[in-house]
């Protein structure tokens, strides 16, 4: 089973070589969410542009991962366990790759409202919601690695706390941009960050999705709990 | 295993051609096949697979009495072709074998004009009432194995002068040629290149339409390929047998998995 080892040892090297892409993309992308938010709250520049810069190496690994992948399919024809890692491994990284995209968006708006004064302790939330999503990715990049489908299955229904925290904040703001149209600029701002750890929490269930679909040869079909309200709520109403 | 084939039972809608229970094949002492079942389904392909010596190829050759031929083989069990036992005394293993064709890894044409190659089975079987007929017999034969074109100006031409493939295909055309219900292919294409292999294999997949096929292949790629039921042989058992794509994808016992993608078993 994926344990043993195949015959001819370089498929081995090549499955192995692109799970160790896998998980050093899983480890920058990691270091970019807790540092595009740590730059939110503590409203630190240069942290913020290294996060913006960061992001190409992410992208540049995305891209050997597609390339390493497709080589691997065109020569060694993987099939079972072996095709089933092969296709999990594209999208893993198509994930991880988009999860760093919102990191980067953070940084940049970051950037953008640097200058202005904070809001109200908005930013620590944001970091607590980022940790949040932080902490399932490392789970779900584990649960990869050791091939067990429990502990994806967690971080799949973990999500549920990331969109009630987004639905919380959604509320905040708009509370704060109703108090003081001053605060809009910024809280329009906040709350695109706010909405980018949201997406990134799906990208992560995604992951632990293909993790279980690795595991047993089935994506999970039922339907998960979803705890984000904001697209009913009407706000400004009266 | 057995869940299995519930499931099986419920997703087919093709009708058993031939049926396998309790077979076991002895050649001498050595216990070559153990309590093997399996359904041939009408108009599927079905392949074999597993590592050389797992009984695959034995098995296939229970299929039309190929082993009859073999002394020191004794084949017990059940084998039907449409609900009648094969090995039943009052059956010809020549009628049947016309019934179910076979077409073996090496290609073998006699040494015989091209034609007389694919008039050998209907004259002898009397299946052509005049010259005309048994022309027609010859070029449906050699179209439908894809080879007519190719041929159609040198029918007289010796059939071993022909290349690998075209000798296969020949082959192909000639067990074809007595209207066989069920076709076993033992390894047709180990001994051709790619082009010839892409040939045959859409020659099985044509072929499909009017008959089961039977293949025992050493190709994983070539199984998945070709073949809609895919059943795994090891040490004479019949280890997993169902949908080839599920098989390829998501096989069910770790034996399967561990040949299939290539790994120590």
């Amino acid at each position: 089973m994926p344990h043993s080892e195949h015959i001819v040892s370089g498929f081995d090297r090549d499955l192995e070589g692109i799970q160790a892409q896998i998980m050093r993309m899983g480890g920058l992308v990691e270091e970019a969410i807790a540092k595009a938010t740590e730059a939110l709250e503590t409203r630190d520049l240069e942290l913020a542009r290294a996060v913006r810069a960061g992001d190409k190496a992410i992208d540049a690994l995305d891209e050997q991962v597609n390339d390493e992948a497709a080589r691997v399919i065109a020569q060694r024809q993987p099939i079972a366990s072996d095709l089933r890692t092969v296709l999990t491994v594209f999208r893993i990284s198509t994930n991880l790759e988009r999860i760093g995209d919102y990191a980067k968006n953070i940084a940049k708006r970051t950037e953008t409202i640097i200058d202005q004064p904070p809001v109200n302790g908005t930013g620590a939330s944001l970091r607590r919601m980022a940790r949040q999503v932080e902490l399932m990715l490392k789970d779900a990049l584990d649960a990869y690695i050791q091939r067990n489908a429990d502990l994806a299955a967690d971080v799949r229904a973990r999500d549920r706390d990331v969109d009630q925290m987004y639905s919380a904040l959604f509320r905040e703001y708009l509370t704060f941009m109703l108090e003081d149209p001053r605060n809009i600029t910024t809280c329009m701002h906040l709350h695109f960050m706010a909405k980018n750890i949201e997406r990134m929490g799906d990208h992560v269930t995604s992951i632990a999705e293909q993790v279980i679909y690795l595991v047993t040869g089935d994506m999970p079909d039922d339907d998960r709990p979803k705890e984000d309200s904001t697209p009913h709520d009407a706000g400004l109403k009266g | 295993m057995n869940d299995m084939r519930v499931t099986e039972r419920t997703v087919t809608d093709k009708e058993i051609k031939m049926k396998a229970r309790k077979v076991q094949v002895f050649y001498g002492d050595n216990h070559a096949i153990k309590d093997v079942d399996v359904d041939i389904e009408d108009k599927t392909v079905t392949a074999f697979i597993g590592p050389s010596g797992c009984g695959k190829s034995t098995f296939l050759r229970c299929l039309n009495r190929m082993n009859d031929t073999i002394d020191i083989c004794r084949v017990e069990g059940d084998i039907q072709l449409d609900g009648e036992d094969i090995y039943d005394p009052k059956v010809d293993p020549v009628q049947l074998r016309a019934k179910v064709g076979m077409v073996f890894q090496k290609p073998n044409p006699f040494p015989k004009s091209i034609y007389d190659n694919v008039a050998y089975g209907p004259r002898i079987h009397g299946l052509a009432r005049s010259k005309s007929e048994l022309d027609e017999i010859v070029e449906k034969s050699l179209r439908r194995a894809a080879i007519w074109d190719e041929v159609k100006d040198r029918l007289d031409a010796p059939g071993t002068g022909l290349s690998g493939g075209q000798q296969q295909r020949l082959c192909i055309a000639r067990a074809v040629a007595t209207s066989p219900e069920v076709l076993l292919m033992d390894e047709p294409c180990s001994a051709l290149d790619p082009i010839a292999t892409a040939q045959v294999e859409e020659l099985i997949d044509e072929l499909r339409e009017r008959f089961s096929v039977v293949i025992v292949t050493h190709s994983m790629q070539q199984a998945a390929r070709v073949s809609q039921k895919t059943a795994f042989f090891h040490l004479g058992n019949l280890v997993e047998f169902g949908e080839t794509s599920k098989i390829f994808t998501n096989p069910d016992d770790p034996r399967t998995e561990s040949y299939i993608t290539g790994r120590i078993g």
